[in-house]
């Protein structure tokens, strides 16, 4: 085969316009990037779609530069538009914004460089290995063939089968509803606090209630100053207590000489990826059923206006948030009538709500997902699930891995879809780092 | 720093690597044929059982083994627990870390090369498998634990 290197990228969010950023930072000629995205914008995805000014970024603006060899970038792009203020405070932009960013990046690369990225608005709906690479086909009768394909769906866009009866905030299910009515929202996330926002900005008044089995909301942001750490500090590979003795004691010692647990949290981030893989099996199950939801309100924290807001709105009690479990959903002329049953008191109560939004997060199992693509290369054998079913089962390099364990080398995929794998890999930090070490292995194999 | 504890650990470690999977070992028995305190070792033990890589059973037929296959278990993982953050020096930790009476930390060029090979220590033992120590142990003496 001649120098030529061509690879597609199934899915245009974040993730993908990323891992394109970084390919076409080799100077390879003869290098071809294909992205394809059903949506009609590059660079939105799920989560940057939104048009709400209130859905701001959960990072700040230093930590979600496009380019991970260039963490300022996005703070200079803000810079030019006026926007982001003096560089020593903390800004969360609105997530809109950070959508036009990538927008902007892959559009005018597309521009500039007609000839090693194309950028196709389409479905995938299959990829298939062929003897030199793989044949991805299209929605639009169309297919691609190329050496290698990376799979950057993303997120799923619908909610996992238990929770059918709820959809999806701003999907097309998402009719207008009377703005006086009940609402439940299943979950106490961040997502939660989202679609609320979204009420809100539609001018919704009527009560809004979020259930969780633990009734747990985000911690807000605080400026601080996160500890040092190297691995060699840091316990791996041990059982779960064992680890969360050593968090406990750590937090306690940092609050002794002045810290905040928010040091401990954001100083262990460089290292979560490498404790999650160095954990056992059963250390890895027991985190999800036990301790997830508790770290995910430490670790995934609101931006300090959305924190005020969510203060006020639970006090006036336009939002309640209940520590229960939904046990039945029956239909009623209204809308649904929803059964919890409290944690603490064991009581069940049966809400009468309009409309139920999932905002539950992730789904329970890869192979019940919603994403075509990904549920076909399960099905036909050349992905599976990884034992925790939490995504596909990729090795450390990302390399998809197939029915019988054996490693390919043109299947590959990157963000939310390898978190079995990665673990902590929604957001922009960690995703850039991921896409700049598996641009350098695609880039390497053109050689 | 490898202390006595840490290097009896890793003895007793590699004893039951050697075992048939699931086989339980007494600690007197590993405690002899490694030539380890008995006392010491049962405490060594209870730590390696509390950090999840061993398991025990009590009674007669019980006894000591690994929590999981050899080949899952990380040197580097064993020693952080039986002896704290790896670190060559007690001023080359950060959460474990001494200041020296006689010098200022941020300024100390000892202690920041110091830094750098206590990473080395960690990529080198971070990588390396009980499974692994067990192998390069019986190339050296390769009758010695036949027994097993």
């Amino acid at each position: 085969m001649s120098g030529k290197r061509s690879i597609v990228i199934v899915g245009g969010g974040a993730s993908g316009v990323i891992l394109a950023l970084h390919l076409l930072k080799s100077p390879l000629p003869d290098l071809r990037v294909t992205i394809v995205e059903k949506r009609q914008s590059f660079g939105r995805g799920l989560a940057y779609s939104t048009q709400l000014r209130d859905h701001l970024l959960n990072v700040r603006a230093e930590g979600m530069s496009a380019d991970a060899d260039d963490p300022e970038h996005f703070r200079r792009w803000l810079a030019k538009r006026g926007l982001g203020g003096p560089n020593e405070t903390p800004y969360y932009a609105p997530r809109r914004i950070y959508g036009d960013y990538l927008e902007e990046l892959i559009t005018a690369l597309e521009k500039a460089e007609p000839v090693r990225l194309r950028l196709v608005r389409s479905e995938a709906l299959s990829v298939t290995p062929t003897a030199n690479g793989v044949e991805v086909l299209l929605a639009n009768g169309a297919s691609l063939v190329a050496h290698a394909a990376v799979l950057a769906v993303g997120h799923d866009e619908r909610p996992a089968p238990p929770q059918r009866f709820a959809l999806r905030m701003a999907s097309e299910e998402d009719t207008p509803v009377d703005p006086s009515v009940r609402v439940l929202i299943l979950g106490t996330g961040l997502s939660m606090v989202d679609a609320w926002l979204n009420l809100e900005a539609r001018g919704h008044r009527g009560a809004v209630i979020a259930v969780s089995r633990r009734g747990l909301l985000p911690w807000p942001h605080r400026p601080g100053r996160p500890i040092r750490l190297d691995s060699a500090d840091i316990p791996l590979g041990t059982e779960l207590s064992y680890f969360v003795d050593w968090f406990r004691s750590l937090v306690r010692e940092t609050k002794r000489s002045g810290g905040d647990w928010r040091d401990v949290v954001d100083g262990l981030r460089p290292f979560n990826q490498r404790i999650w893989q160095s954990w056992p099996a059963s250390a890895k199950r027991r985190f999800l059923n036990h301790t997830k939801a508790w770290w995910d309100i430490h670790r995934h924290r609101m931006a300090p206006d959305v924190h005020v807001r969510v203060t006020e709105a639970l006090r006036a009690g336009r939002l309640t948030v209940l520590a229960a479990r939904v046990v039945n959903v029956r239909q009623y002329e209204g809308g649904l009538e929803i059964e919890v049953q409290h944690r603490q008191s064991r009581t069940i109560e049966v809400l009468r709500v309009a409309r139920v939004y999932d905002c539950t997060g992730i789904v329970k199992n890869v192979e019940d997902g919603s994403i075509g693509i990904v549920r076909s290369s399960i099905e036909r054998g050349l992905a599976r699930a990884d034992s925790l079913k939490l995504g596909l089962d990729v090795t450390p390099e990302c390399a998809v891995i197939d029915r019988d364990g054996a490693v390919s080398d043109k299947l590959f995929a990157i963000g939310p879809l390898t978190r079995g794998t990665f673990f902590e890999i929604d957001a922009i930090p960690d995703i850039r780092v991921q896409c700049k070490a598996l641009a350098q292995r695609l880039a390497a194999e053109a050689r | 720093m490898l202390t006595r504890k840490g290097k009896y650990g890793l003895k007793a470690l590699v004893h039951l690597a050697h075992l048939p999977t699931g086989q339980l070992a007494f600690v007197g028995d590993i405690a002899h044929a490694n030539n380890i305190p008995k006392k010491f070792l049962d405490a060594i033990l209870v730590e390696l059982r509390n950090a999840g890589f061993l398991q025990s059973r009590k009674g007669k037929e019980g006894g000591y083994r690994l929590a999981r296959p050899p080949e899952e278990i990380m040197v580097g993982h064993v020693v952080r627990v039986l002896d704290g953050p790896l670190a060559p020096f007690p001023c080359a930790s950060r959460t474990r870390y001494q200041p020296c009476d006689d010098c200022d930390e941020a300024r100390c060029q000892v202690r920041h090369m110091m830094l750098d090979v206590r990473q080395a220590i960690a990529d080198v033992l971070d990588e390396r498998s009980l499974a692994e120590m067990r192998d390069c142990a019986s190339e050296l003496e390769e009758p010695l634990h036949q027994q097993a």
